[in-house]
């Protein structure tokens, strides 16, 4: 039984083009227990994807079409006001981009606390500090210092934590990271990466990780879905989909991923830019440009993500042994390089 | 050529309340960067490596040590003087969102300096949208579609570019590249590492490679040194590949050990750690910097001082303080640990990954 369910999902953003698709008919099932990877390049959707789960998909965008069902809540997309804001924050745990600056400098975190606790109107705030002083303890920090500080007393993986203790203090059975180590340095990060799994297994918590960095998504996932112009192209178990990557566009990410073992000549940039709202490709495959697999089919049909054995699901024309064993050729149109 | 002797670098800061006090940012470091060669910093945000890169390209003063290009020390010269040679050493900033004007097309961006410059050599400004075009080339980019673009038309990758043409458009000798990757996609970063390699082999340009990340230092080229910094204290060096491979100071094998697995293709080191806490400027470290952070320190590290010594040597290079790393040579691995040790923190890839 999933946690959250999304179905058939289609966001839009209206552009001077008309109303053009940022996520195009995502589904996507987030389990109990289990830590979801969610990756892929700048612009290819997945945060709009995931401010969807909070119905907080910012205008000039609209969720043109699905529903994201939330275990015990219902339809999401639904909501309106006052339900509305009990779920954010309250079933559903959201840590946001950059959030060591999405934190108020004029306020203590423990002043910040409480506007969160009246705000949910949690009766008893005394609880909600003992609980709150708890996960911080929990996560390596000294939580009666944290609450007395303001942000900028605090170091970026600490803000980056404080932001994980927000979002579950309420008892968040949902926790959704945006890009939660991107502007952290490696220390930093696997300490947050280290945290992030404790807390998840503690709590048997739904977890969603949206990231462009599939080599620290990898180091505690369960689960990866690949993003590819508002498309997840791929998903899978994360062991199996790094050792047999069935999409083109997985292949390229992991081989793309800088890393310190292997061959340093072997890893290869992707090729051409990705694409925005007003350059993906409006018939057949969105990655056909940069693939070095492509043939006929993907000009003028797109692929659907398709499930098959083992839990797995891909989006390809290609046959998957094809993609493995492959060495792929020249991309059919690759642009400038970016 | 550059060589740096014991540059220091102190801050001074004062409190409202809590009176002056001294931040050290670096403290006495030294590296010599060869005509052509590559030379990376790491270490984690506040050890000083921006400092260092700052110091290498004018943009901030040192109060200790020297600091040579090609012979020369600059802090004899006068400011006019000196501008000629950090004319030569161009830096490569970390945000390529922030680094160029928004309000400027990439033509006017790369158009002032090569007129500037063509005055200066002596060369035709009027021939300066070829040499634009011939940069852009280079650094991967279609001249005539990037030229009349603003920079919110590009994408992170392509500015980034940009930024790297435009370094290159008073004809530098050193890059430095200042986490030139570490804001950009993850699947664009090999395409700007593989770039900035390129330059070294096809330009001769040296490259001095600041980062936190460790994996990508390894992408800059062959034969560099690595250099890994530790509140403004080099603790371990040597070549890049050497450090990676067979750390021993326990800060080296951190880091390291911080660097993600790719699980299903690489299997953990079986002697992965982490610091014991958090880095806490104000305890006092008469002794290694790094102690109340190891997990291996000993009484003796709280006392004493380590300085840079040849791994090897006698057993465990203790007590070779006679010899002056100075004179080993390039490459020579060399660490400021007590009780240095070989651990297996690196990832180890799994064989014949397809099954």
């Amino acid at each position: 039984m999933s946690e959250v369910s999304v179905r058939a999902l289609t966001i839009e953003y209206q552009t001077s083009a008309g109303w053009l698709p940022a996520v195009a008919d995502a589904w996507l099932d987030l389990r109990p227990g289990e830590i979801t990877g969610l990756v892929g390049e700048s612009g290819s959707g997945k945060s709009t994807l995931a401010l969807a789960l909070l119905n907080a998909v910012p205008a000039p965008g609209r969720i043109a079409a699905g529903t994201v069902e939330l275990a015990g809540v219902g339809d999401v997309t639904r909501l309106t006001g006052k339900q509305l804001r009990k779920v954010r924050g309250g079933a559903l745990g959201y840590v946001f981009q950059a959030s060591q600056n999405s934190l108020n400098p004029l306020k203590t975190i423990g002043r910040q606390l409480l506007d969160l606790g009246r705000s949910h109107e949690v009766a008893d705030l005394r609880a909600l500090i003992a609980r709150a002083k708890d996960l911080a303890d929990r996560m390596g920090l000294d939580g009666d210092r944290v609450l007395d500080s303001y942000q900028h007393q605090l170091s970026g993986g600490m803000r980056q934590r404080v932001g994980i203790v927000f979002a579950l203090v309420l008892n968040a059975k949902v926790l959704i990271l945006d890009e939660p180590t991107t502007a952290l340095d490696m220390l930093s990060q696997a300490s947050v990466l280290d945290i992030v799994r404790k807390v998840h297994d503690e709590n048997q918590l739904s977890t969603l990780i949206i990231t462009h960095d599939i080599g620290a998504v990898s180091e505690i996932a369960d689960r990866l879905a690949v993003m590819y112009g508002g498309r997840i192209v791929e998903d899978g178990p994360l062991l199996d989909v790094l050792r047999r990557p069935s999409h083109p566009y997985t292949k390229a990410l992991i081989g793309a991923t800088a890393r310190i073992t292997g061959d340093v000549d072997a890893a290869r940039a992707l090729p051409g830019r990705p694409p925005d709202l007003t350059t993906v490709a409006r018939v057949g495959c969105v990655f056909r440009d940069r693939c070095g697999f492509a043939v006929e089919t993907c000009a003028t049909v797109e692929p659907v993500l398709a499930a098959s054995e083992d839990g797995r699901r891909r989006a390809c024309h290609v046959e998957p042994s094809t993609v493995l064993s492959g060495a792929s050729g020249t991309p059919a149109a690759v642009g400038e390089p970016a | 050529m550059i060589q740096a002797r014991g540059i220091t670098r102190t801050y001074q800061t004062h409190g409202a309340f809590t009176g002056a006090h001294a931040v050290p940012a670096l403290r006495g470091v030294d590296f010599t960067l060869p005509d052509g060669g590559a030379v990376s910093f790491i270490g984690e945000s506040g050890c000083g490596k921006t400092t260092l890169g700052k110091i290498l390209t004018g943009l901030e003063t040192f109060d200790g040590g020297e600091l040579v290009v090609d012979g020369v020390e600059l802090s004899g010269l006068s400011a006019r003087a000196r501008a000629r040679y950090f004319r030569r050493i161009q830096m490569i900033h970390q945000d390529p969102y922030s680094a160029l004007n928004p309000t400027r097309t990439v033509e006017a961006t790369l158009g002032d300096p090569l007129r500037m410059r063509a005055k200066e050599i002596g060369g035709d400004p009027g021939k300066w949208r070829e040499r634009a075009a011939e940069l852009l080339t280079l650094v991967g980019l279609e001249p005539a579609a990037v030229l009349p673009k603003y920079p919110h038309q590009l994408s992170g990758g392509q500015r980034q570019r940009v930024v790297i043409a435009r370094a290159l458009t008073v004809d530098p000798e050193v890059l430095i590249a200042d986490e030139a990757v570490s804001m950009i996609d993850v699947s664009m970063r090999l395409g700007i590492l593989s770039l900035l390699r390129d330059l070294r082999t096809r330009l001769g340009i040296s490259l001095v490679f600041i980062t936190h990340d460790v994996a990508t230092a390894r992408y800059v080229g062959d034969g560099g040194e690595l250099h890994v910094i530790y509140r403004g204290e080099v603790v371990e060096r040597g070549l890049t590949d050497d450090v990676i491979l067979t750390p021993v100071h326990p800060y080296t094998q951190c880091l390291l050990s911080a660097v993600p697995i790719m699980r299903g293709l690489e299997e953990p080191g079986p002697d992965r750690m982490a610091p014991i806490r958090a880095l806490d400027e104000r305890t006092a470290t008469p002794g290694c910097l790094f102690e109340p952070r190891c997990p291996f320190a000993t009484q003796e590290c709280a006392l004493t001082h380590p300085t840079l010594v040849p791994l090897g040597g006698d057993g465990a290079g203790v007590g070779s303080a006679a010899v002056d790393v100075g004179d080993l040579g390039d490459g020579a691995h060399v660490h400021a640990c007590l009780h240095p040790a070989a651990r297996r923190v690196v990832g180890v890839e799994i064989g014949a990954a397809s099954a």
